[in-house]
């Protein structure tokens, strides 16, 4: 079961946004039901729901979602297609899944394979929820399904949003105060980093008007792209039962970014963890009418920004890879004018952090427990994607090693130049 | 006068009889020639000086008077020229005493229109008596000379009368002399000469022929000064009244005029006194004259004073000033299709208007102590600042000039027409269409001078934008300087005509809409229908400058800024959006602008090259530096503003924009290309392919890095230049331009806005852009130069990795083994896909070669910007702040240097 199969979506980034292009896909008829009859109903196309036609699910295999694409694919790529073709600057594709399942996993693997063949030239960003690595979780097999996932989402997407579920419960209790946060909660959440990561977009201001100018300063190395985020602050108005947040400034924001806390993934980080890069998005501006601000306040958060930079610096807040630029960026944003907030500033910070590798490496180590046991495969070995074997579980085990690999070299100063023993070798 | 008692007035009768007769024909005024007849009537000698004798014949004395006053007018008609006809025609005893009375019953009534008519009067005379062919008759304006007269006609000498006898033909002459005509003994001195113009300003000097008695003597010669002044102030009125001195001098001389008449009107009644009291002696003609002949004096240093500003006076012109200002006249007037009349000659300062003014007013002051010498001449100028004033009040409420004379402080260049507004890169029309006259300001308006100039420029802007006419109406206004409310007039037009044309501006005209309009399209602020532009255009704008289809990119661009959505659909403004090329580079233009002007160290002149440069002369630019030129470097956007507007938005502004455009589209361009890279390197199976050959792997680490490295750097520099150059820069001129949108809650927000003018609104906008201009490095010689060698090699670069993905496939072993890799394409030879490890050495000679410029170049720029960020400009510092981290990680770059500025 998909925690965000509720909001499993494709929409491309096109300039317009008087209608929604999002695609919405599944194999089980009961969410999208659900959404069908839901409040928000009428800002969907209607020919943009996909219900697999059996209305069984994938049923948290990944394999069978991932075998039920090479029927359903036409259909979908049809609809992409049509979507795509109605758009004026297409730029590249979000999809949002979950990898822990079946369906989000699956089929969704079997998706970003094929837009990547159809549109080899369009970003492919992800928005992918992890499952709770460090307390089981309600999927037992979610280690199979989140390696075979990891693999796609390291060879096929440009640029992946690692939520995890964990994370995302500790910061609802942490910051909401709720034990057991509901599907609903943890949504909100979501929704929000979502919709402020694509502020810039969607209010274009001077710079970070376009998905692959944001990204390509986020991922300097092209298999370093998976992506973790911090928001602040989270208040009643993004989720009801959060309590009020006292004002708050730039300054607040930015360090309250850095803090590990208010991380929406859960990293075990190391003492060589660094940031490779940071992206600040500050929403909100002074009021206007206030009349500090016109005296002196109308740079107050532009000032505040470049004071918190430098403190950063100087208190080495946040370490950078030592091999490259330390690119820390900001973008000031407006805040939704339809949306009323009770503070003035919030601020969402994506992060490309080598301690994302210990998440993957977590995701290994429970798949390595299970491999060990052989538990569980026969349901995978049913599937076609295994019909020859189950070597697929070893390829995607070691595109992620290498991924983790890739993270750890480079924590170390040598990156670019491994002084090791094997340079030696190579130049002899 | 009237005082004087009817039994002594036939003593004055009975002396002056006494005088020698007459020859009638002589051309002598009608007071002589009426009195030769009876003179010849009554020949016998009068019996020395005594009251007793005088008595006895007292009704001969009335009777020929009247008689005779009929006669002297007719005979009178013929000898007077034209010319004096209007002030003589008056002197008539009685008409005069008449029309004294009646003036002074009409005279506030008639003020205006007598001064009219005796303009009128005296215009045709002084036309006419520069004219060489006009009737003789009418060019002998001057009896002859007494001195030439034969000498049967000389009077019996002085000293073979008896002291009475002498007294009454001193008292007779002395009337003739008041009036500026020679008498029998009293005689223009022989210097000078009637004829002269000069000679008659200065005043013709009399003498008294040999033989009078001491006593007379003194006393006369006291009173012969009144006289020259007479005859000097007579002809001052005369002379100033020319057309080309201007209407204060001529209300001046009307008002001198009227007091003339006075004069006159005092003699004929002095005259009566001495024909009628026999008691009126040179004594009592003395106390009467002498309140009169003080004014005399005054008007008469006054008009010497005048004069000599006119240089009148002085034969030689050498003084005077050739300056540019009369060549520029004269080509006014040649323009304007009038001929060079005498006033204009160039190189003869005209003292008038202000000038005149001016210099009643100094004198007034000088003369404050003497009441009468305060009264007469706070009446003059009174009189005299009547024009000036109506003109003012044109000025000040209509914003027009009726100056027909230049007299007034505003001076008016027609020539410079507001149409010139469009390629007007030095802000011509506002500067220079409408300048004070420096020397020409009257002292009552020095203070006010700026306010009256700008009063009458911004009504006259907002009259020429048509429509509604705001011009106030002018009902009561003070119509001299001295009217308490003066001041008051001048501030309020003053404060009316600046609010209409803020009202005009900022809200008939939307200026705050317009200024962010030209935000989205030159800072493009809001950049996303800018990015499709570029996106839609990128075919077109690849190409070399001069190849650019201009047109098809105009519509590419109107397609784009009616893309529903887009910022630019919603602006009104958007059919003023033009596509240009501009074929000089833009660090070669800007390189160009601070060199010209030689500004480099200088931050306050920091654009005056700007000014004086206004279009790149193309022709000196070689070839070479040409032919880099594409169109993405070229492009440069051009905004029509209509007429109000394009004074704060003028051309001069405009071109600022265009610069902080230009630079702005050169960052994101090189952004666009490093991210197009980035593309490359993530998309592109041979830079994603993992290969097996570590040192490759190594090498594309680096190439990724760098080009990280890049980024950081162009997308810092962006968002330094637009988040905390631009924006800042930005929301202070509109916090200044929209002070009174928030004025009801706060004090201080009032009085901003009540000191605020168009001009200061205008200096604001373009501060505003200066300051952008010299934070974003772009006024500095020594930061562009590095800054260009960056972004060149940042291009260099970008399109450098671009060609790499092939040479990728040959140097990468596993690629290069793959058959399929191979099949690239027909075109490719199959030599340079198989593996060629020298390849890999060469790649990374490259690489090194771009590192190494990279680094050492960003190393030099935070250095420079370190330095001026100290000296001149401290917002640099934060940008060396910011582009440090780009540098970080490298060998002597990063958070060391970045320290050490911070």
């Amino acid at each position: 079961m998909g925690t965000w199969r509720t909001l499993r979506q494709r929409g491309e980034i096109e300039r317009t946004y008087s209608s929604i292009r999002a695609i919405l896909l599944d194999l089980e008829p009961r969410v999208i039901n659900s959404i069908q009859t839901g409040a928000y109903k009428n800002i969907y196309n209607p020919e943009n729901f996909y219900v697999g036609k059996d209305g069984i699910g994938a049923g948290n295999n990944w394999a069978a979602g991932y075998a039920t694409g090479e029927t359903v694919h036409e259909e979908v790529m049809e609809m992409i297609d049509r979507e795509a073709d109605g758009s004026d600057s297409l730029e590249g594709f979000m999809l949002l899944h979950s990898i822990a399942g079946g369906t989000g996993s699956g089929l969704g693997s079997f998706m970003l394979e094929r837009l990547n063949d159809r549109f080899p030239k369009k970003l492919i960003q992800t928005y992918s929820v992890f499952p709770d690595t460090q307390s089981g979780g309600d999927v037992v097999v979610h280690p199979y399904n989140s390696l075979l996932a990891m693999r796609r989402l390291t060879q096929n997407a440009d640029s992946v949003v690692v939520l995890d579920n964990g994370a995302l419960s500790r910061i609802a209790a942490d910051r909401l105060h709720v034990q057991e946060p509901s599907f609903a909660q943890t949504n909100q959440l979501v929704s929000t980093v979502m919709s402020a990561s694509t502020t810039t977009l969607r209010y274009p201001g001077y710079m970070h008007n376009d998905l692959v100018g944001i990204i390509a300063s986020l991922i300097p190395t092209p298999r370093s792209h998976f992506l973790m985020t911090s928001y602040t602050p989270f208040t009643g108005d993004n989720v009801e039962q959060a309590k009020t947040v006292r004002k708050t400034t730039v300054l607040d924001v930015m360090r309250r970014l850095l803090q590990p806390k208010n991380r929406m993934v859960s990293t075990n980080p190391g003492k060589k963890s660094c940031y490779i890069s940071i992206l600040n998005i500050i929403q909100g501006e002074a009021d206007p009418t206030d009349f500090d601000y016109i005296i002196d306040g109308a740079d107050t958060n532009r000032g505040q920004v470049h004071k918190s930079l430098l403190r950063i610096r100087e208190r080495r807040l946040a370490t950078f890879i030592p091999w490259g630029p330390a690119s820390i960026q900001v973008a000031l944003t407006k805040k939704s004018p339809y949306i009323p907030m009770s503070h003035r500033v919030s601020g969402l910070m994506l992060a490309n952090h080598t301690s994302i590798a210990t998440l993957f490496k977590r995701i290994v180590l429970q798949y390595d427990r299970l491999r060990k046991r052989n538990a569980f495969l026969e349901q995978y070995k049913k599937e076609a994607p295994f019909a020859d074997g189950l070597q697929e579980f070893d390829e995607a085990r070691a595109v992620v090693a290498d991924l983790i690999a890739e993270y750890e070299s480079a924590e170390s100063a040598d990156y670019l130049n491994p002084a090791g023993p094997e340079t030696a070798v190579d130049d002899t | 006068m009237a005082s004087s008692s009817s039994n002594v007035r036939s003593s004055a009768y009975a002396d002056r009889r006494s005088t020698v007769p007459k020859d009638p024909t002589i051309a002598r005024p009608r007071v002589a020639s009426g009195r030769a007849e009876r003179s010849a009537q009554t020949p016998r000698q009068a019996p020395l000086g005594s009251g007793n004798v005088l008595r006895r014949n007292p009704s001969a004395s009335m009777k020929p008077n009247g008689g005779g006053d009929v006669d002297k007018r007719t005979e009178r008609v013929t000898i007077t020229t034209r010319e004096n006809m209007s002030i003589k025609t008056r002197s008539p005893v009685k008409e005069d005493a008449e029309e004294y009375v009646n003036e002074r019953r009409e005279k506030d009534r008639d003020r205006d229109r007598d001064r009219e008519r005796d303009r009128a009067g005296r215009a045709g005379p002084s036309a006419t008596r520069r004219e060489k062919d006009a009737p003789q008759a009418s060019r002998i304006s001057v009896p002859p000379l007494g001195s030439q007269a034969p000498t049967a006609l000389q009077p019996r000498p002085l000293n073979q009368l008896s002291v009475d006898i002498q007294e009454a033909a001193i008292l007779e002459d002395l009337l003739f002399v008041f009036m500026g005509y020679e008498g029998q003994y009293i005689r223009f001195v022989d210097s000078y000469n009637p004829t002269m113009e000069k000679d008659r300003l200065t005043g013709a000097g009399f003498r008294i022929l040999p033989g009078l008695d001491p006593s007379l003597r003194d006393l006369t010669n006291s009173m012969l000064k009144m006289a020259t002044h007479y005859g000097a102030v007579e002809a001052f009125v005369e002379v100033q009244s020319r057309e080309e001195f201007g209407a204060v001098n001529h209300a001046l001389c009307a008002a001198i005029r009227k007091l003339l008449k006075d004069y006159l009107t005092l003699i004929a009644q002095l005259e009566h006194q001495f024909l009628t009291n026999p008691s009126f002696t040179l004594h009592v003609l003395h106390l009467h004259t002498l309140p009169t002949s003080r004014m005399m004096f005054q008007l008469y240093s006054l008009a010497h004073e005048i004069l000599r500003r006119n240089s009148l006076l002085e034969d030689d012109l050498e003084d005077s000033v050739d300056d540019f200002d009369d060549v520029e006249n004269i080509l006014e007037s040649l323009r304007e299709g009038g001929d060079l009349g005498p006033g204009s000659i160039p190189g003869k300062k005209i003292c008038k208007g202000g000038s005149v003014l001016g210099l009643l007013t100094r004198r007034l002051a000088s003369m404050s102590g003497d009441p009468a010498a305060r009264t007469l001449l706070t009446t003059l100028l009174r009189e005299a600042s009547r024009p000036y004033m109506m003109m003012l009040n044109e000025w000040l409420h209509h914003g027009g000039i009726k100056d027909p004379h230049a007299e007034f402080l505003v001076k008016e260049q027609k020539s410079i027409r507001r149409e010139r507004l469009e390629e007007d890169y030095t802000d011509e029309y506002w500067e220079k269409r409408y300048t004070i006259r420096e020397n020409d300001v009257p002292p009552q308006l020095e203070g006010l001078k700026e306010k009256v100039l700008l009063a009458g420029k911004y009504l006259n802007v907002v009259r020429e934008c048509g429509g509604v006419d705001v011009s106030k109406e002018v009902g009561d206004v003070p119509r001299t300087f001295e009217d308490v409310r003066f001041l008051e007039n001048v501030n309020e037009a003053y404060a009316h005509a600046n609010s209409s044309l803020l009202n005009l501006l900022l809200t008939t005209y939307a200026l705050p809409a317009r200024l962010r309009s030209l935000k989205h399209y030159f800072f493009l602020d809001r950049s996303d229908f800018f990015s499709y532009f570029l996106e839609l255009g990128a075919s077109e704008l690849k190409k070399p400058a001069k190849t650019v289809n201009v047109g098809k990119l105009q519509s590419l661009l109107d397609l784009v800024l009616r893309q529903p959505g887009s910022v630019a659909a919603q602006d009104p403004f958007k059919e003023d959006v033009k596509v240009q090329m501009n074929e000089v580079g833009l660090t070669k233009w800007l390189m160009r602008v601070v060199t010209v002007s030689g500004i480099e160290q200088d931050g306050s002149g920091g654009n005056g090259g700007l000014d004086n440069y206004q279009t790149p002369a193309a022709p000196a630019s070689t070839a070479e530096d040409d032919k880099n030129v594409i169109g993405f470097t070229a492009l440069e956007l051009d905004y029509s503003v209509p007429f109000p507007l394009s004074l704060v938005i003028s051309r001069k502004t405009v071109l600022r924009y265009q610069l902080l455009f230009r630079y702005l589209l050169s960052l994101r361009h090189l952004e666009t290309l490093l991210v197009g890279s980035w593309l490359d390197h993530t998309k592109v199976a041979s830079w994603k392919h993992k290969s097996s050959n570590l040192k490759l792997e190594m090498w594309k680490r680096r190439v990724w890095t760098l080009r990280a490295r890049m980024l950081v750097f162009v997308q810092q520099l962006l968002y330094f230049c637009t988040a905390e150059v631009i924006e800042p820069n930005w929301q202070g001129l509109m916090a200044r331009l929209n002070g009174s949108g928030k004025s009801e809650n706060d004090e201080k927000e009032d009085l901003r806005q009540v000191a605020r003018t168009v001009d200061e609104l205008m200096q604001d906008h373009v501060d505003f852009l200066d300051t952008c201009l010299k934070e974003c490095m772009l006024t500095n010689s020594k930061l562009l130069k590095i800054h260009a060698k960056i972004m060149t090699t940042c291009t260099m670069f970008a399109t450098y990795t671009a060609h790499l993905s092939r040479a990728l496939l040959s140097a990468d072993p596993d690629l290069a083994s793959n058959p399929p890799a191979a099949s690239t394409g027909g075109a490719t030879p199959s030599a340079s896909t198989s593996y060629d490890p020298a390849r890999l050495d060469k790649l990374a000679d490259n690489l090194q070669k771009y590192e190494d410029n990279f680094s050492r170049h960003l190393k030099i720029l935070l250095d420079a910007l370190g330095y001026y960020a100290a000296t001149e400009t401290v917002v640099l510092l934060g940008l060396c702040a910011r582009l440090s981290t780009a540098n970080e990680g490298t060998p002597g770059g990063g958070l060391g240097g970045a320290g050490s500025v911070g």
